[in-house]
């Protein structure tokens, strides 16, 4: 069977449909896009990850690309909702006195970006949160994360990308099995149920972006899996009503030092971050190893993982254990993630790379990669994240 | 015990007392929390997580975290926790 | 190094069932060293539940089989295993067994473990079934032969298969007016169990035990009939009862509601393969046996060396299969262990009473017409809140999988761990014609334990 439309998206989670569903905004109505996933929809990393809306204060550039994301899904849930959405705020914490400076480091570097966050002293952070360890050294508390359900998120954007242009499709289940390339133009892919031809295609496949570029005849991509071990709680048993972060969270998660991704004697890495559910659970992370697409909990992270939760949150010890899970989260080798076009093949597209920053960034990503597909001038500027960096 | 909501033959055992919401709850020895509220006309136990519905007791074998109670601050299956004298229970699910 | 927290065995045994209590007794009595998990209060499993101790002056009435139980019960704790209650296995690996008792993390190592977990009451959503005062058929058994209360005055009873006799009769024998007794299948297809059970002479006279406490009480099973709705303020007071077709589907026309104060149902039961699933244990499909069922072959071993299975966790059969199954599998474990034959007559009982079980059981395969009893506004994810149309609204966006309504709408995310809601959304999920069954995803905790349990646990 052959088909055609305008835009294919490969890829059905948190990025794939917030190119979908920018695309389905900024684009004519009569844009034939039709998104795909082999599996379920939001099946896959984004069915098994934190939802943290974050701010990152240490680099400016990603500074004004998380903002700017963020103030994307503030609209998403004043147009659409349904996805838990939940300005909880950060509250960075430390329990070991030689990181206690870094809130003051961190503040500075929220304020140099014309933000603002609050230094909270041992006492107020027991008034913030009561369920907290009483012999914590206070807290930087930063008013504008929040929390979301990805999964749920992804459902949203889907049906208000439907609302906006009725030619949207959303195929599950439908594997793509080849590429349809014609020289140095790519004219479509083949899937179990018939070739699809449109002269452009996304790859939001994640940590499977190296797979579907690699049908298409592209070099390696250098996005790599990086394994994150997550357990949630029953419900009405969080310690907790805002977000938790340790304070090495961010060195820890975009740490300066160099890693290799394919090794496979990664012990793996631990610093807490913790998030209320609306239903009153508490989801509890984050760890991060490399160890290729393996799924299988590490345990000896996982009760790291717990014990830590539990050092700043004491009733957590006796929180009911609902399910421990891992999820994938797709690392690129600069740490930046890849949205714009693979020039050396007309047609390609490329969202991916995102790392722990995948939610956080879906908005910007999709109308970034819509706004470039339209030819229209960029949101921010949106070349330290152009594929193209890549082809040297 | 007068109770029509025990079988003949099987209350030969000690009285315990126990609290559901402040209100005090006579039990028997053995009893689970949720069998005791039961028997003194308690079926409904917790309020659904999201809309706050009225839950109680559904498969009473520890599988469908339908009877949870508070206890000791900790939401616990009622069916499988068995009543102690002086235990201050109050209804579990959403608060 | 003596940590108190990691006990040591010849053979773990998950469950004191009947299937667990027949294992572990002959393991025992052969000279092997016998650990015993279960997360019950006393031993007995559902089937054989026993009131509390210093309650024992009740004569609760019986059917015969039971005194199979009573002599099982007795030399279950008679023997030297260890048998520890109120354990919560919650992850395991052959020759491990994790559990949680007694508020701490412990950690059983074994050569060979014996899975006999048992099943778990099959849920059908109706209107109403998430009033206060409507529980499983399972529930009442165990409200009245596990604790001896009364369930209330005024019951009604629906659902499908044999379980509904013991539900209908332990209500009678607390002195409950059973208003209605519905059995969802046409009385033509319950007739076909009657081979299995003519064909067997412990189970004639089981029926005939049934027949006539029915009798006797003058309830009448209705068949063709089941639960439409129910009503209430804060608990059930009203059920309707409608007829139905051959599916299953009520017949508009012909409901009638009753006044009551508690409704049974018992719609079958669903194998605990959880534990099996965590092990890496193959598993099949067998719609008349509960549905996912771990795959066992003629010496009841599963398809992970070390790990064997018996009774309704390999189908669903009842106590005399979980029994059978039971003593075949503690035979086949001392032949590993000591080297012992199998005696043969082990494995032909085990064969017979699972062909007998089998052949009753086909007649009560899940009817599809059932799932739609439930109505869009029905709640079908109790934890999560969810309804049939968010259900559907998830399937219809995010694929026709139980993984893909999970991640649209919840559904299947909280502490029952899907085994309530499984089912049901089984049906939905596949509700496209020549789709299998999903195969619910293995999980740990395979139980909920607390957050210290996990972090605490002994590494291996």
């Amino acid at each position: 069977m052959v088909e055609t439309a305008d835009l294919l998206v490969v890829g059905g989670g948190i990025i794939g449909s917030a190119v979908t569903l920018h695309c389905a905004q900024l684009l004519p109505k009569s844009t034939r896009i039709v998104l795909l996933d082999r599996g379920p929809i939001a099946g896959a990393t984004s069915g098994s990850c934190m939802g943290h809306l974050m701010v990152t204060p240490d680099d400016a550039q990603e500074h004004a690309f998380t903002t700017a994301s963020l103030k994307l899904w503030r609209e998403l849930q004043e147009q659409e909702g349904g996805f838990d959405y939940n300005p909880t705020g950060a509250l960075y914490l430390a329990d070991d006195p030689a990181d206690v400076e870094l809130f003051g480091v961190l503040q500075r570097q929220f304020t140099d970006r014309g933000d603002t966050a609050d230094l909270l002293d041992a006492r107020q952070l027991r008034e913030l949160e009561p369920g907290l360890a009483h012999d914590l050294p206070g807290a930087l508390f930063y008013p504008g994360d929040g929390v979301v359900l990805p999964m749920l998120a992804c459902g949203a954007m889907l049906r208000l990308a439907r609302r906006h242009n009725q030619n949207v499709q959303v195929r599950p289940f439908t594997e793509v099995t080849g590429m349809l390339r014609d020289g140095d133009v790519l004219r479509g892919v083949r899937t179990a149920n018939g070739d699809l031809y449109a002269p452009q295609v996304v790859n939001a496949c994640g940590v499977w972006s190296p797979e579907l570029a690699a049908m298409a005849g592209l070099p390696a991509l250098p996005v790599h899996p990086r394994a994150g071990n997550l357990a949630i709680t029953g419900h009405h048993a969080t310690p907790i009503r805002t977000q938790l972060l340790e304070v090495s969270y961010i060195r820890f998660a975009h740490g300066a030092a160099k890693v290799d991704p394919t090794r496979t004697d990664d012990p793996g890495g631990h610093a807490v971050n913790m998030q209320p559910q609306t239903n009153g659970g508490c989801l509890i992370g984050s760890t991060r190893q490399f160890r290729g697409m393996d799924r299988t909990l590490d345990k000896a992270l996982l009760h790291r993982s717990l014990e830590r939760a539990q050092r700043y949150a004491p009733g957590l010890a006796s929180a009911p254990i609902v399910r421990t899970w891992v999820g994938l989260r797709p690392y690129s080798i600069d740490k930046h993630p890849l949205i714009g076009p693979w020039p050396a093949l007309r047609g390609m597209w490329l969202a991916t790379g995102h790392e722990g920053l995948g939610i956080s960034l879906a908005p910007i990503t999709g109308r970034l990669l819509a706004q470039q597909l339209a030819g229209l001038p960029t949101t921010i500027d949106a070349t330290p994240y152009l594929p193209a960096r890549f082809l040297r | 015990m007068n109770d029509a909501s025990r079988l003949p033959g099987t209350t030969d055992r000690s009285v315990v007392t126990f609290t559901f919401g402040g209100e005090p709850i006579r039990a028997l020895a053995g009893d689970s929390l949720a069998m005791a509220l039961w028997a003194a006309g308690r079926t409904e136990l917790r309020a659904s997580s999201r809309d706050g519905a009225p839950r109680g007791v559904l498969c009473n074998m520890g599988i469908c975290y339908e009877c949870l109670v508070v206890v000791d601050g900790v939401q616990q299956r009622g069916c499988m926790v068995a009543v102690r004298d002086g235990l201050c229970v109050e209804r579990g699910g959403k608060p | 190094m003596n940590d108190p927290n990691v006990l040591t065995a010849d053979v773990g045994v998950v469950g004191a069932g009947p299937g667990g209590m027949a294992a572990a007794r002959a393991l025992a009595a052969a000279g092997l060293s016998v650990v015993v998990l279960d997360e019950g209060p006393g031993a007995g499993g559902q089937i054989f539940r026993q009131l509390p101790p210093g309650a024992t002056g009740a004569r609760l009435a019986e059917p015969p089989s039971h005194h199979h139980g009573h002599a099982l019960l007795g030399a279950f704790a008679a023997s030297s295993l260890q048998y520890v209650r109120a354990a919560v296995v919650w992850d395991a690996r052959p020759g491990r067994l994790w559990f949680e008792h007694d508020g701490r993390s412990k950690l059983l190592r074994c050569q060979r473990i014996v899975l006999a977990p048992g099943a778990y009451d099959r849920c059908v959503p109706f209107p109403g079934w998430t009033l206060p005062g409507v529980v499983t058929a399972g529930a009442l058994q165990v409200m009245v032969r596990g604790f001896g209360i009364v369930p209330g005055k005024r019951a009604l009873v629906v659902g499908s298969g044999p379980l509904l006799l013991p539900t209908v009769t332990a209500l009678l024998s607390a002195g409950v007016q059973v208003v209605a007794a519905c059995e969802a299948s046409s009385r033509w297809r319950a007739l076909r169990a009657l081979p299995g059970v003519f064909g067997n002479g412990a189970r004639l006279r089981e029926a005939w035990w049934y027949a006539r406490q029915l009798l006797r009480a003058g309830v009448r099973l209705r068949f063709g009939w089941t639960i439409v709705g129910c009503e209430g303020s804060g608990r059930v007071q009203r059920a309707t009862i409608a007829k139905v077709d051959g599916t299953g589907r009520p017949r508009p026309g012909t409901s009638q509601t009753f006044e009551v104060d508690v409704v049974g149902a018992g719609f079958g039961l669903v194998p605990s393969i959880e534990l099996g699933l965590v092990l890496g244990c193959r598993t099949r499909f067998l719609a008349e046996r509960g549905g996912h069922v771990l795959a066992v072959d003629d010496r009841q071993r599963t398809s992970v060396a070390g790990v064997f299975a018996a009774g309704e966790v390999a189908g669903i059969g009842g106590a005399e299969v979980a029994i059978a199954e039971g003593e075949l599998a503690a035979a086949a474990v001392l032949h590993e262990l000591r080297g012992v034959a199998v005696p043969a007559q082990l494995v032909g009982k085990a064969q017979r009473e699972r062909k007998a079980a089998d052949a009753m059981l086909r007649a009560f395969a899940p009817l599809p017409g059932l799932h739609a009893l439930a109505t869009p506004e029905t709640i079908v994810c109790r934890c999560e809140d969810v309804t049939l149309q968010g259900a559907r609204d998830a399937a219809a966006l995010h694929g026709g999988s139980l993984r893909a309504i999970k991640v649209g709408c919840r559904a299947g995310m909280g502490p029952c761990q899907a085994r309530i809601c499984g089912p049901s959304l089984q049906a939905l999920a596949c509700a496209a014609p020549g789709r299998a069954m999903d195969l619910p995803v293995a999980q740990v905790p395979v139980k909920v334990v607390r957050s210290e349990t996990i972090r605490s646990a002994p590494m291996d």
